[in-house]
Order: C-alpha cells, then sequence, then structure tokens
C-alpha cells in the first residue's frame, strides 16, 4: 500500500513515461507479429539506461517509440507527461550508420541543427547571420575538441572519417542541441575492439559532464553494464507470438565492487542470452 | 596468354592502343570504301570523300544557308560575323534554345519527383498518373502535340517534356526514397522542419544522382528534339538534316551528325565536370 504513493510520485518525477506500450507489425491478411506486449517503464532524468536483449526483441522499437518515429498500437509514451507525436529536438539521435549527412563537412554536421533552429532559411539573408555562423562555428570547434577530433578534421567529410571518428561527430551535432534525451541505436555495434572502449569512455564522461538522459541500446550484456546505472533487459516470456516485455530492469552495483558487477554481469547475460552464452562468446561469434 | 581473364592487367599503352582501334577501324574503313566508290564512280554523294566533307563543312560554318535572307556582302564581313550568319551556327543557336529550355522545364520534374517522394499526400495524387504517363511512347504523341500546340517552339519543347519528364520524375522519386530514414529522423531531431528537411537533407543528397541521371538522359532529350525539328521546324540541326536528306547531301550530313555527337559529349562531360566540382563529397563518398 505504502508503494502506490511512491510510485506516483516516480512518475510524476519521471522524464519519459511508457505506458502499457504495445507493438504488432503485420502485413495486410496475415496475422499481426507482436512485437512489444505491454511495456511499462518510468525513466528519472539524469538516467542512465542500457536497453539491452537479443536481436529481433525489440529493443530499437522501443527506442523508436521514445523518438516518436513510430507509434504503439496501444498504450503512451510521455516526455515530461506530453505525449510523443513525432521527432524532434527534445531528443537527440545517434543510429548505428547514417548518421551523419554525407554531403556537409563535419564542421557543417555540427553546426546543421543550430543553423536550422536559429538562423532559418530567411535568416539566412540576414547581415547577422555572418555573426551568428562564427558563434556556431565557435561552438562546433569546442564539441569537436571534446570528442577528440582535430580542427584540422573540421573541413572533411564524413566518407573521410573512420567509422570511430563518424560516431564522435554524431554526438557532438547532437549533443549541441542540449536535447533531454540522447537516444544512441547500437551506436557503437559497427565499431571495432579499440575504438568501442574509447567511446565508452567518452560516452560516460558526457554523460557525467552534461547530466542528459541517455538511453542507450545494445544486445552486448557487459557494454551495458559498464555503462549504465540501470539496465532493463527485454526478453519474450511466452512463446515467439507474444510479443518482448521487460524481463529485468535494475540498477547497475558500483563499479568498484568489482565481485558484484560481474555478477550483475552474468544475471544480464542470463536474461538476454536464454542459452546460457556469455558476451565473450557472442563477440567471438560476430567477430 | 587468353585475353579473356578476370585478372588480366593491360599496359596503359595497350589500353590506350585498344580505346581507340575501332575508331581507326571505322574511319579507315570509311575512306576505303570512300576511295573504291569514287574510283567507280567520281559522281558518287553516297560516301563523300574526306575533301568533300571538310569544303561542306567549311561551307557550312563560313556561309549562310541558301534559304537565308543575305543582308550584306559576305565578301565584306569579318571572320566572326561570318561565322555568326552560317548556318551551322544559326542551326547550333536555334536547337540549343530549345534544347535548354527544355532542360530547364525538366527542374520542376526533379522537385515534382522529390515531393512525391517526401510527402505521402503528392506521392499519392502523382505516382500512379506518372507511372502510367511514363509507359506512353513520347514520339506517338507528337501528332496530338501539334494539333494542340501548333507546329511552333511550344510542341517541340513539349514533346521533349512529356517525353523525358517522367522519367526524370520518377528517378527523383526513387532517389528520394532511396535517402535513409536515419537521415531524415535526424534532421527533426536537429529542429529541422519538413521543409527544411526536404530542401536542406534531401534535395541536397541526391541532387548529383539527379544531375547524372539528366546526364544519362540526354540522348532521349535530343532524339525528341530531332524527332520535332526534322518534322515540322524552318532551322535547327535536325531541320538542317532532314532537308539535306531530300538532295542526298551526304557531305555535309556526316559532318552535322558528327558535330550534335561533339556537342552532345561536351555537354556531357561539362556536366559530369561540373558535378564533381560541386559536390566532391559525392563522387569520392
Amino acid at each position: 500500500m505504502d508503494n502506490k504513493p511512491a510510485a506516483a510520485a516516480q512518475r510524476q518525477a519521471a522524464m519519459i513515461s511508457i505506458r502499457d506500450v504495445h507493438v504488432a507489425y503485420g502485413q495486410p491478411g496475415k496475422p499481426a507479429r507482436k512485437i512489444l506486449n505491454g511495456v511499462s517503464l518510468d525513466i528519472v532524468p539524469g538516467e542512465f539506461i542500457s536497453i539491452v536483449g537479443q536481436t529481433g526483441c525489440g529493443k530499437s522499437t522501443l527506442l523508436r517509440l521514445v523518438l516518436a518515429e513510430e507509434m504503439p498500437a496501444s498504450g503512451q509514451v510521455l516526455l515530461e507527461g506530453s505525449p510523443r507525436t513525432r521527432p524532434d529536438r527534445h531528443c537527440g539521435y545517434v543510429p548505428q550508420k547514417y548518421s551523419l549527412f554525407p554531403d556537409r563537412t563535419v564542421l557543417d554536421n555540427i553546426t546543421f541543427g543550430l543553423e536550422v533552429t536559429e538562423v532559418g532559411f530567411f535568416g539566412n539573408l540576414s547581415p547577422a547571420r555572418r555573426v551568428r555562423r562564427q558563434e556556431f562555428q565557435a561552438e562546433a570547434f569546442g564539441y569537436l575538441r571534446r570528442m577528440g577530433l582535430r580542427e584540422s578534421d573540421a573541413i572533411k567529410y564524413p566518407h573521410q572519417l573512420s567509422g570511430g571518428m563518424q560516431q564522435r561527430v554524431a554526438i557532438a551535432q547532437a549533443l549541441i542541441m542540449r536535447p533531454k534525451v540522447l537516444l544512441m541505436d547500437e551506436a557503437f555495434s559497427a565499431l571495432d575492439p579499440g575504438t568501442r572502449l574509447g567511446m565508452q569512455r567518452l560516452i560516460k564522461d558526457l554523460w557525467r559532464e552534461t547530466g542528459t538522459t541517455i538511453l542507450f541500446v545494445t544486445h552486448n550484456p557487459r557494454e551495458a553494464v559498464i555503462l549504465a546505472t540501470r539496465v532493463i533487459a527485454l526478453g519474450r516470456t511466452g512463446g515467439d507470438d507474444d510479443g518482448a516485455n521487460v524481463v529485468l530492469d535494475l540498477p547497475v552495483p558500483d563499479a568498484c565492487d568489482e565481485q558484484r558487477v560481474a555478477g550483475f554481469i552474468r544475471r544480464v547475460e542470463q536474461s538476454t542470452f536464454p542459452d546460457g552464452l556469455r558476451t565473450e562468446e557472442v563477440d567471438a561469434a560476430e567477430a | 596468354m587468353s585475353i579473356l581473364q578476370i585478372h588480366a592487367q593491360p599496359s596503359r599503352t595497350t589500353v590506350w592502343i585498344l580505346s581507340w582501334f575501332l575508331f581507326a577501324t571505322g574511319i579507315v574503313s570509311y575512306f576505303w570504301v570512300s576511295r573504291a566508290r569514287h574510283l567507280d564512280n567520281p559522281d558518287d554523294r553516297v560516301m563523300p570523300t574526306l575533301h568533300q566533307m571538310g569544303r561542306a563543312f567549311a561551307d557550312a560554318t563560313l556561309k549562310p544557308a541558301e534559304d537565308d535572307e543575305v543582308t550584306s556582302d559576305p565578301n565584306r564581313q569579318s571572320l566572326a560575323a561570318k561565322i555568326r550568319n552560317s548556318m551551322l551556327w544559326k542551326d547550333t543557336i536555334a536547337t540549343g534554345r530549345r534544347f535548354l529550355i527544355s532542360m530547364a522545364l525538366l527542374f520542376p520534374a526533379v522537385l515534382l519527383g522529390l515531393h512525391m517522394g517526401m510527402f505521402p499526400y503528392v506521392g499519392s495524387v502523382f505516382l500512379r498518373f506518372v507511372l502510367f504517363f511514363d509507359k506512353i511512347v513520347a514520339l506517338s504523341l507528337l501528332p496530338i502535340l501539334f494539333i494542340a500546340f501548333g507546329i511552333d517552339e511550344l510542341a517541340k519543347v513539349m514533346l521533349i517534356v512529356v517525353g523525358v519528364a517522367p522519367t526524370i520524375i520518377l528517378d527523383s522519386f526513387n532517389l528520394t526514397r532511396g535517402v535513409p530514414k536515419e537521415q531524415i529522423v535526424k534532421g527533426f531531431t536537429l529542429g529541422a522542419g519538413d521543409f527544411a528537411i526536404t530542401y536542406r537533407i534531401v534535395f541536397k543528397q541526391i541532387w548529383p544522382r539527379v544531375l547524372n541521371s539528366i546526364r544519362l538522359n540526354l540522348k532521349s532529350v535530343m532524339l525528341f528534339l530531332f524527332a520535332g525539328e526534322m518534322i515540322a521546324s524552318q532551322d535547327g540541326l535536325a531541320y538542317r538534316i532532314a532537308l539535306l536528306r531530300r538532295h542526298m547531301g551526304m557531305d555535309t550530313i556526316i559532318p552535322y551528325v558528327l558535330w550534335v555527337a561533339l556537342l552532345l559529349f561536351l555537354v556531357d562531360f561539362g556536366m559530369r565536370t561540373l558535378n564533381r566540382k560541386l559536390h566532391p563529397w559525392f563522387q569520392e563518398a
């Protein structure tokens, strides 16, 4: 009984509320395939959430619901109490690929959001445009340095950068807009292990500095635990046709307590890989 | 060693020789047959000699057409004035003007394709219609166009638009749909609205590809233009070729055909160079 007001208070304080969300895909004339089956979550400001699960369990679908790129068949997704209707600047987005505009240089990619929102199309005709643009560029160079990139990289096109550098620029591009939530969909999955480790450190540092709420989708339980303050595992508890739901939702133990962290990783692995596989084995198989 | 090897690595000299081989063979064969025909019949008009073609081409570039009004004594004109009043120059300008108007009219086709790809309601209205229109053989519409628009410039330009626009619309539509969805979502998350995404993200990304598509359709544009000019025109390169055909004027027709090919090659080369200069990211990406 005592928990009800506490839960209500948490819901009120929640930045993102996902309430009894169902998603199903289907083609005309065929039975719909359930993807998410009544998922409910509350995410408070400043949390770093990892969403983990096997391929096809609906992790990215859940992210797209928060992004409002997709609408649930039933249920609600709220950002600060308002229903999500379409993607907007409140949610930054870093996908696994196609994260940068190929026709723009690194600097133009980072300043794109500021240009369209602050200057606009007709603002290009204004004499103050040059001053504003210089301000944006100065800010973009700050982010560029923070991401560990050189100033000479600013004039490069995305195809001239490595995968890791591209993702660094994509993060800068999203963060410069100061989003309320940063949504990262398998953002490091295509990177080699060394680059991936560097990116994990970077995103963790950025989270500490900015306090931005982050939703990080990954299929790697170890990465999920290393990065996040809370891990949510999705899985299908019923048959394949039942759709996924939250099978684990726990705060990550203090990183200093290595034994507890190792045990926690094992627990997430058991939720994610029901066959008893470990992250290393899955990584090796992927490699 | 077989020449049909996937891993064959011909030297630069070999590549150069092989790439010019067919040109050389064609030219040598032509003049060999031409010489044989002229030995047999000195008045042969089917395969003119190099000398005959050179003289006819010089006349075309320096003298006005026979049906042109001569306003001043040609012998007193400067070389520039002679070229300006020449048959070839006037025909080239007439065809070039129609060609440029047609190309300019293809730009709205690109915009329509872009909007069809971006906005589902626009796509719903136009897609089926354009797909149907694309299947109509443009040349079969020629009589209808001449009846509807008369036999002046508009009909010829409309023939090109009707013939090529559906292809360009569908190309632009497909290119727009091919832009990864992540890019559009990313645009929204960076604060861009529908039109900012359409023009500042998608259009900029498809534009070099659209230019390529237009470039590859240049021959179709010229084909429709030539059809229009041959049937109903008072000037233009195709009009001249059709006119000379009646007099068996092969000594002028062949240089005219080569001139058209050269012009088309230059337009193609210019567009390719411009595309590369304007969009350095496109060639390298």
